[in-house]
C-alpha cells in the first residue's frame, strides 16, 4: 500500500465514522436518516453519498463506518436475504437480518468496521437495531451511530415521544442528522431519509439540503480591456520560408 | 441475583435503558457483563442449544445445564472472550437457582450472586442484609437496594433497574426509573 | 422376487437378490439384513429386564461353553454410566462396541450439560445409532439388542433397543433364544407393585427354569452333564436401594435368589413327577 502510494495511486476510500446516523420508530414504522458526506481523512470525498442501504424490500440498513465495509456487509446479507426470501417465500425479518449482521460482525471481531442502524418492519411490527463493529446490538426505539451519534442523540433525548406520527418523526430525524451534520466536523452536506411503513418505502434523497452552495458575491473577472495595448505585430505564417528537409532512411541490412 | 426456595429473583444495572437481562429459555435468564459482542453471542448460541435440547426431549431445560453451557463456551474461549455471565432461572427438579460463571470459565452455584462493575461496591452490603430464606418481597427489596447502592458508587454503573422475578409460572419484569430508586446517604 | 429359474437358459442370472444389501428393500417391503440381524439377537442365550415399583433387575444368563474359560468372561451386563445399566443379546462384540458408543454419548451429556444423561436421550441416541447402520450397503446392522435401565428421580425407566433401531419403553422384556417363554413367565407378575429384591429371585427363577428345561432336553440327548453347572448367572439392578447406581447384586442376594430358584424348580420337578 506504501509503494502503491509512493507511485501515486489514491487508497481505497475509507470514510471513518465521519457520520451521522439515525433512526426512530414512529406510528406506523420506521424512519431512517443518515448525512450524505464522505471523507478521507480530512478531505471531503463525496459531497453526496448514499450511507442509506437496501436490505430487503421491507428493510433499509444505515451504515457508518468505512464505507467499503458498510456496503459490503450490507450486500452481502442483503443476497443471503434475498435467497431466503425466495426460498421460504415470505417476507424476511428484521430479527434475521439483525442475526446475520451480528454474527458476520462478531466473526471478524470488530475488523470489519461498519456500525449500522438497520430499520424494517415485518409481520410482527416495526423494529429497529444499533449493531456495533464487534457484534452486539440493541434493540431500541430510537437510535443513533457514528460520530454525530451523540449530537443526534441529544436531539432524541430531548424531541422523541413514544407513538410519534409520521410528519413529527421526520422533523425529529432531520433535526437529529442536521445535528450531526452542523456539530460533527465528520458529517455533513445533505439529509437523507428512508420511511418504512407496512407496505410503503419512502426513499428520499436527498430529503434535505442542509449546504446549498452559496452564491459568488462577487467576481474577479478583469474587464476586457483593462490591460492597454503598447504595441501590436503580427507575423504570418503562411508567408515564412520553410524549408522542407527529407530524412535518410534508416540503415537496416 | 438474589434466590429463595422457589424462586429465583436476579436483576441488573442497564446502562441509562439497554436490557443486559437476556432470555435464554422460559424460565432461564442471564445477565451479562464484559463485552456486550461477546455476551450476546454466547447468550445466542446457549439458547440455541437449550431450544435444540427443548425441541429433541419436549420438556424444560434445566438451569443447570444452561448454567454447564456457558461454562463450557466460557473456559474454551476464555483467551478470547471477556464475559462475566450470571445463569438463574426455575426449573422442576431444583427450583429456584442462580450460577454465576466468571471471567475464566469456572461455574459456581451460590444462594445469590453479583457481578459486574458496581458489584465490587456492595459485597459487604449483600453479605451483611442478605439471610437464606427470605420471602419474595424481601428478596426483591434486597436486590434493589443492592444495586441503587452500587450505581451510587460505581462511575459506569446507572440509569434504571431492571428486575426479572422467575417463578414457575414463568417471569415476571420489572423497572424502576432512575428517579424513583431507594435513597441512601448521599453527602 | 424368482425363487426358481425359469425356462430360459438364463434365467438363473436373473434371480436376484435382495439380502445382500441393508440398503436395499425387496419388493414386499422388507430389508433382510435387519431381520437377520435379529435373528441373530434370537439365537443368543438368553437376557431379562424388568421394571419394579423402585427400580429395574437385570437377569442374564451366560452359557459356560467350555471348561477352560476364566469365570466371569464375557461379561453381558454392562455399566454405561453409574447410573444407567445395559443388558444385552445377540453377538458380544456389536453389544460391547455399542457400549463404547454409549459410554463416549454419556461422557460428552456430563461434559456438555453438567448432568447425568436422561434414559430417555440415551435411547433415542442409540436407537438413531443403530438404526443408521440398516442404512447404508457398506455396513451390517448390529447382531444385537439392548436393554437399558436407570432410577431417575424416583422413577424407574426401562428401554429396549433392536436392531433396526427401534426403542420402546417396557415394563418387563426378554429377548435371547428363551424370549416366548420368560416373556410368558414375565406377564404373569405384577412387577408395578414389586420391588427389586423381590423381582431378582423372580428374574432369576425364570432364568433357571428356562434353562434347566432347554438343557434337560438338550443334555440328556446329547450327554449327561451336571445340569446346573452349565451356565452362569449374572444379576444387576438399579434403583432405590443403590441409590439410583445401577450394580450388581449384591453376593448373599444372589446366592438366595439362586438357592429361591432351585428350591421352586425342585418343586415342579416334584409335581410334575407326580403327574406322570
Amino acid at each position: 500500500n506504501l509503494s502503491l502510494g509512493q507511485k501515486g495511486f489514491k487508497a481505497p476510500t475509507a470514510y471513518k465514522t465521519g457520520t451521522t446516523i439515525a433512526g426512530i420508530i414512529f406510528k406506523d414504522g420506521v424512519i431512517l436518516g443518515a448525512d450524505t458526506r464522505a471523507t478521507e481523512d480530512t478531505i471531503v470525498a463525496d459531497k453526496n453519498c448514499a450511507k442509506i442501504h437496501y436490505i430487503a424490500p421491507n428493510i433499509y440498513c444505515c451504515g457508518a463506518g468505512t464505507a467499503a465495509d458498510t456496503e459490503m456487509t450490507t450486500q452481502m446479507v442483503s443476497s443471503n436475504l434475498e435467497l431466503h426470501r425466495l426460498n421460504t417465500d415470505r417476507n424476511v425479518r428484521v430479527a434475521t437480518a439483525n442475526q446475520m449482521l451480528k454474527q458476520h460482525l462478531y466473526r471478524y471481531q470488530g475488523y470489519i468496521s461498519a456500525a449500522l442502524v438497520l430499520g424494517g418492519v415485518d409481520i410482527a411490527g416495526p423494529h429497529l437495531y444499533s449493531i456495533y463493529p464487534h457484534g452486539s446490538t440493541d434493540k431500541l426505539p430510537y437510535v443513533t451511530m457514528g460520530s454525530g451519534s451523540l449530537a443526534a442523540m441529544a436531539i432524541f433525548e430531548d424531541g422523541w415521544k413514544p407513538n410519534i406520527d409520521l410528519e413529527e418523526g421526520k422533523a425529529l430525524v432531520k433535526t437529529a442528522i442536521r445535528g450531526g451534520i452542523f456539530n460533527d466536523l465528520g458529517s455533513g452536506s445533505n439529509v437523507d431519509l428512508c420511511i418504512i411503513t407496512k407496505d410503503k418505502v419512502d426513499y428520499i434523497r436527498p430529503y434535505e439540503e442542509s449546504n446549498e452552495k452559496g452564491k459568488r458575491q462577487g467576481s474577479y473577472k478583469y474587464k476586457r480591456g483593462t490591460t492597454s495595448v503598447l504595441t501590436k505585430d503580427v507575423i504570418r505564417f503562411d508567408e515564412l520560408d520553410i524549408e522542407v528537409v527529407s530524412e535518410e532512411a534508416m540503415e537496416t541490412s | 441475583m438474589a434466590y429463595d426456595f422457589g424462586l429465583g429473583i436476579r436483576a441488573y444495572i442497564a446502562n441509562r435503558v439497554t436490557d443486559k437481562l437476556t432470555r435464554v429459555s422460559d424460565h432461564i435468564y442471564c445477565c451479562r457483563s464484559g463485552s456486550a459482542a461477546d455476551t450476546q453471542a454466547v447468550s445466542d448460541i446457549v439458547a440455541y442449544h437449550l431450544d435444540f435440547q427443548q425441541s429433541e426431549t419436549q420438556e424444560a431445560p434445566l438451569v443447570k445445564t444452561a448454567a454447564n453451557l456457558f461454562r463450557q463456551m466460557c473456559y474454551r474461549y476464555r483467551d478470547q472472550l471477556s464475559a462475566g455471565i450470571l445463569c438463574a432461572g426455575w426449573d422442576k427438579k431444583e427450583g429456584g437457582q442462580v450460577y454465576s460463571i466468571p471471567l475464566g470459565g469456572m461455574l459456581i452455584r451460590q444462594p445469590f450472586s453479583i457481578g459486574g462493575s458496581g458489584s465490587s461496591y456492595i459485597y459487604g452490603y449483600v453479605d451483611s442484609v442478605f439471610k437464606p430464606g427470605m420471602s419474595r418481597q424481601e428478596c426483591e427489596k434486597f436486590v434493589e437496594n443492592s444495586l441503587a447502592l452500587a450505581m451510587m458508587r460505581d462511575g459506569s454503573s446507572g440509569g434504571v433497574i431492571r428486575t426479572a422475578v422467575i417463578t414457575e409460572k414463568g417471569v415476571e419484569r420489572k423497572v424502576i426509573l432512575g428517579d424513583k430508586l431507594p435513597k441512601f446517604f448521599e453527602g | 422376487m424368482y425363487y426358481k429359474p425359469r425356462d430360459h437358459d438364463f434365467a438363473v442370472s436373473l434371480v436376484q437378490v435382495y439380502d445382500l444389501s441393508a440398503s436395499q428393500f425387496s419388493p414386499d417391503g422388507r430389508v433382510f439384513q435387519v431381520e437377520y440381524a435379529i435373528k441373530a439377537v434370537e439365537n443368543s442365550s438368553t437376557a431379562i429386564a424388568i421394571r419394579g415399583k423402585d427400580g429395574v433387575v437385570f437377569a442374564v444368563e451366560n452359557l459356560i461353553l467350555s471348561k477352560l474359560y476364566e469365570k466371569g468372561t464375557n461379561k453381558r451386563i454392562h455399566n454405561l454410566d453409574s447410573h444407567i445399566g445395559m443388558a444385552m443379546a445377540g453377538l458380544l462384540s456389536d453389544g460391547r462396541s455399542l457400549v463404547d458408543v454409549a459410554r463416549t454419548e454419556a461422557s460428552n451429556y456430563r461434559m456438555d450439560y453438567g448432568s447425568s444423561i436422561p434414559l430417555k436421550t440415551m435411547a433415542d441416541r442409540m436407537s438413531m445409532y443403530m438404526h443408521a447402520y440398516t442404512l447404508y450397503s457398506a455396513v451390517r446392522p448390529y447382531g444385537c439388542s439392548i436393554v437399558i435401565g436407570s432410577y431417575e428421580d424416583g422413577n424407574p425407566q426401562m428401554y429396549m433397543v433392536d436392531p433396526s433401531g427401534v426403542a420402546m419403553g417396557y415394563y418387563g422384556i426378554a429377548i435371547g433364544k428363551a424370549r416366548q417363554a420368560a416373556k410368558t413367565e414375565i406377564e404373569k407378575l405384577k412387577m408395578t407393585e414389586m420391588t427389586c429384591r423381590e423381582l431378582v429371585k423372580e428374574a432369576a427363577k425364570m432364568l433357571v427354569e428356562i434353562l434347566t428345561l432347554a438343557f434337560l432336553f438338550v443334555i440328556h440327548v446329547v450327554h449327561d452333564e451336571v445340569k446346573d453347572k452349565a451356565f452362569e448367572l449374572e444379576l444387576s439392578w438399579v434403583g432405590e436401594m443403590t441409590g439410583g447406581k445401577h450394580e450388581r447384586v449384591p453376593d448373599d442376594l444372589r446366592a438366595e435368589a439362586e438357592k429361591y430358584a432351585k428350591e421352586a424348580l425342585a418343586e415342579s420337578d416334584e409335581s410334575e413327577d407326580e403327574d406322570m
